[in-house]
């Protein structure tokens, strides 16, 4: 078949962003905001014009070709004629439309790939349901008549890419993912590529909370410069996990020199600069997952004990391996010592519990291992995955065709065979 | 977006990242594949000892149809001024599985202006571009030479025609055997026919739909452009001979009449091949785009129909045939009136 020998695209399209590329590559080729820019304007305009139109164009406009997506969709909606949207929400596809236009230009402005001559890895969240696979498959074949597709859960994908850490020993897919992407937390229990529905927690913490509350921080101090963007980039170069918060302000108090820091504001306008200085937040920011109350007033439970609490509800014969192969994705997990903290203080609340029930039962434990794996592919854990998965050999035959649509219909992307192992 | 763009922007992006380096991430080694229209596969990679030369390497399909069109040759008359910074690799160098490879060395170009930079960004995101204009150069060539040997003969001469008709055909079988362009120089025109194949019935009608427009197109309000005819399953005569199994239903052949207007030398020619090239993907991308347009406009009428289905739905009547409104309290619960 003509597909064989082109490389397989992968798209994970997220709340915040989209990745593209195609397989076999080490990062995705294009990030940008999963954003689409459509006209609002032109489609009035082009009436009152109309008479100065010629024939053709009168007859109907070409207001669905007219938009723009990523960071394009971005500044183009600063300008009159364009409203933005984000037609995904909540890792859900909730407006087909845009998504259908989404991936036209996906397709053919950024990744110039003709879909015909293509296999397709395309991702989605937990628990997502039914319907929308069946309708991003209409799509994807009816409108793009694309050789083959593949439906991948995020957090398969994500325990995937752990693979190439060091520590992983067997290439197994079960785990526990921890995934901290820009609007949401989840913990998702994974066995033997199945998620476990039943057992996976939401935390409304993420990588939007961590900046507004470092913005918090830099207004309460009354820096000269507290805009989003600066939080932004203060959250990115400057903040780590500290082991013990205490210990952690002492060593502010005694060492100022090596642990405040300042960071240098730069706009556009190129004389005007602005120093803001960063001081605790490079420790606080992050500890708001781990101690929630110095953020929020509502949410309250701090992440290891809900990874813990998602273990517990999952069946007892798969708990031994998801605490051992507990794997972070996602830009929000990226901070220094995330995983190491998270460990600790995992593994405390575990040894808790054995040395409580040795007590009871008087019986000796043989222990519980906890690991957290964090490797360097992270932030792109879920598209990297993709990509490790869909440059196999045998990918293709456990994708879907377009003769096999055509064969069944829609309903046939309900059920996906898993990777097997290799 | 009414066009497609000529060049890759993944490359362009990829050079652009490593001619003007941000920060240390740019630096790092680069092992990446990008693909394009038409089976084209480009392969960037940073050699092993030295990390500021990077080859850059094509594959594509049809390249041995090119190569007797001397594409090479245009190839190099191309790059040749990039001379230094870009290195042409001979034939026996050229990467594994690739047609044809460049090793771009940044290490001499940090010195270089910026203006220089970006046009080689620019020319080394028109690879494609370049590779299947060689063939339209050549046909565009001996157009050249057609036109000057006629220029003062009886161009309706029996001898005349006869000679014109067996004018070598150039053909380039881009996507494999199915679908080929076939370009024919004459002494007042260039020919160029591509034949299209459609696996799908539906991509077919709207294919159908779309030429026939494109060839109403012209008469109607844009004068200056090529004249397009559309044949279903019989190939135009002009190149009847160089087809292979005719007749073949699901094929369509849609010909170009390229006038001396459109050959002026210069930009406009060169405009002139980039369009034509395309105008597969063009043609494609289109069906696509309009099959989404469909879509949304069948989304939008369920959504009506259900509005409508919604508003037909019973209301709720007690035993007198009066309506029972169903009343909510302020945290939405439901309770009957009436009942007990």
């Amino acid at each position: 078949m003509a597909s064989m020998g082109t490389p397989a695209v992968v798209m994970d399209n997220g709340t915040g962003l989209t990745k593209l590329g195609f397989a076999g590559n080490d990062s995705p080729s294009f990030v940008f905001p999963t954003a689409i820019a459509t006209s609002s304007a032109s489609g009035k305009a082009t009436k009152s014009t109309t008479s100065k139109n010629s024939f053709l164009s009168s007859k109907r406009g070409l207001e669905d070709l007219d938009f723009y997506i990523g960071d394009e969709a971005l500044s183009a909606s600063a300008g009159p004629n364009y409203n933005l949207s984000y037609p995904v929400k909540h890792g859900q596809i909730e407006n087909w439309d845009h998504m259908e236009r989404l991936w036209e230009q996906s397709i053919f402005k950024y990744l110039r790939c003709e879909p015909e001559d293509h296999y397709f890895l395309l991702t989605e969240p937990p628990l997502n349901p039914p319907e929308n696979r069946e309708n991003t498959a209409e799509i994807m074949f009816e409108s793009f008549n694309c050789a083959g597709l593949y439906i991948a859960v995020q957090a398969v994908l994500a325990l995937a890419a752990s693979w190439t850490s060091s520590k992983v020993q067997d290439r197994s897919l079960t785990g526990t993912v921890i995934d901290s992407g820009d609007g949401v937390t989840h913990v998702i229990p994974v066995a033997e590529g199945y998620v476990i529905g039943t057992a996976i927690k939401n935390i409304p913490l993420a990588g939007r909370d961590i900046t507004s509350f470092i913005q918090s921080l830099l207004r309460d101090r009354g820096e000269p410069d507290t805009s989003l963007q600066t939080a932004e980039e203060i959250k990115q170069q400057f903040c780590y996990v500290c082991p013990d918060i205490v210990k952690e302000f002492s060593k502010f108090d005694n060492y100022p020199e090596e642990k405040f820091a300042q960071y240098i504001v730069e706009y556009a306008d190129r004389n005007k600069r602005n120093v803001v200085d960063v001081g605790y937040e490079r420790f606080l920011a992050p500890e708001i997952f781990f101690n929630p109350e110095i953020f929020s007033s509502d949410y309250l439970t701090p992440l290891p004990t809900v990874v813990d609490q998602v273990i517990q509800a999952s069946p007892i014969d798969v708990r031994k391996k998801l605490y051992k192969n507990i794997v972070l994705s996602g830009g929000s997990t990226m901070f220094k010592d995330f995983g190491r903290r998270l460990q600790r203080d995992l593994k405390s609340l575990v040894n808790e519990r054995i040395s409580l029930s040795e007590q009871l039962s008087g019986v000796k434990s043989t222990g519980v291992e906890v690991q957290v794996i964090s490797h360097k592919r992270q932030r792109n854990a879920v598209w990297f995955g993709g990509s490790l998965l869909a440059q196999t050999s045998e990918f293709k035959s456990y994708c879907y065709t377009k003769q096999d649509y055509d064969e069944y219909g829609p309903s046939i992307v309900r059920n996906f065979s898993l990777f097997s192992v290799p | 977006m009414l066009q497609i763009e000529q060049n890759n922007l993944l490359i362009k992006k990829t050079f652009t990242e490593k001619v003007f380096p941000k920060d240390e991430s740019s630096s790092k080694s680069l092992d990446r594949i990008v693909t394009d229209f038409d089976f084209t596969t480009y392969h960037l990679s940073t050699l092993n000892d030295n990390k500021d030369l990077i080859l850059f390497s094509i594959y594509l399909k049809f390249w041995n149809d090119l190569v007797k069109y001397g594409v090479e040759s245009y190839l190099t008359e191309k790059y040749e001024k990039f001379d230094g910074p870009v290195t042409i690799l001979p034939k026996s160098d050229v990467e594994m599985n690739y047609n044809y490879s460049l090793v771009v060395d940044l290490s001499q170009l940090q010195g270089a202006d910026e203006e220089t930079k970006q046009n080689l960004i620019e020319e080394l995101s028109f690879l494609k571009r370049h590779c299947m204009a060689a063939p339209f150069e050549k046909a565009f060539a001996r157009y050249d030479e057609l036109a000057q040997t006629y220029a003062n003969s009886n161009t309706y001469s029996e001898e005349i025609q006869a000679e014109l008709q067996k004018e070598d055909i150039l053909t380039i079988n881009y996507r494999g055997s199915d679908e080929s362009i076939y370009i024919k120089p004459s002494f007042d025109r260039v020919t160029v026919i591509f034949s299209t194949l459609f696996k799908d019935e539906t991509d077919k009608i709207f294919g159908k739909v779309f030429l026939q427009e494109f060839v109403d197109a012209r008469k109607r309000s844009v004068q200056t452009a090529p004249q397009v005819l559309y044949s279903h399953s019989e190939p135009p005569l002009d190149i009847q001979k160089a087809v292979r199994n005719t007749g073949d239903d699901n094929k369509g052949y849609v010909t170009f009449v390229l006038f001396p207007r459109h050959l002026v030398k210069g930009d406009r020619r060169d405009n002139c091949i980039s369009h034509i090239q395309f105008f597969r993907n063009y043609f494609h991308y289109h069906i696509k785009c309009s099959k989404a347009y469909m879509h949304s406009r069948m989304r939008f009428r369920v959504k009506e129909f259900l509005k409508i289905l919604n508003r037909a739905k019973p209301e709720n009547v007690d035993e007198e045939g009066k309506s029972i409104e169903t009343k909510k309290t302020a945290s939405g619960r439901r309770f009957d009136i009436g009942r007990v």
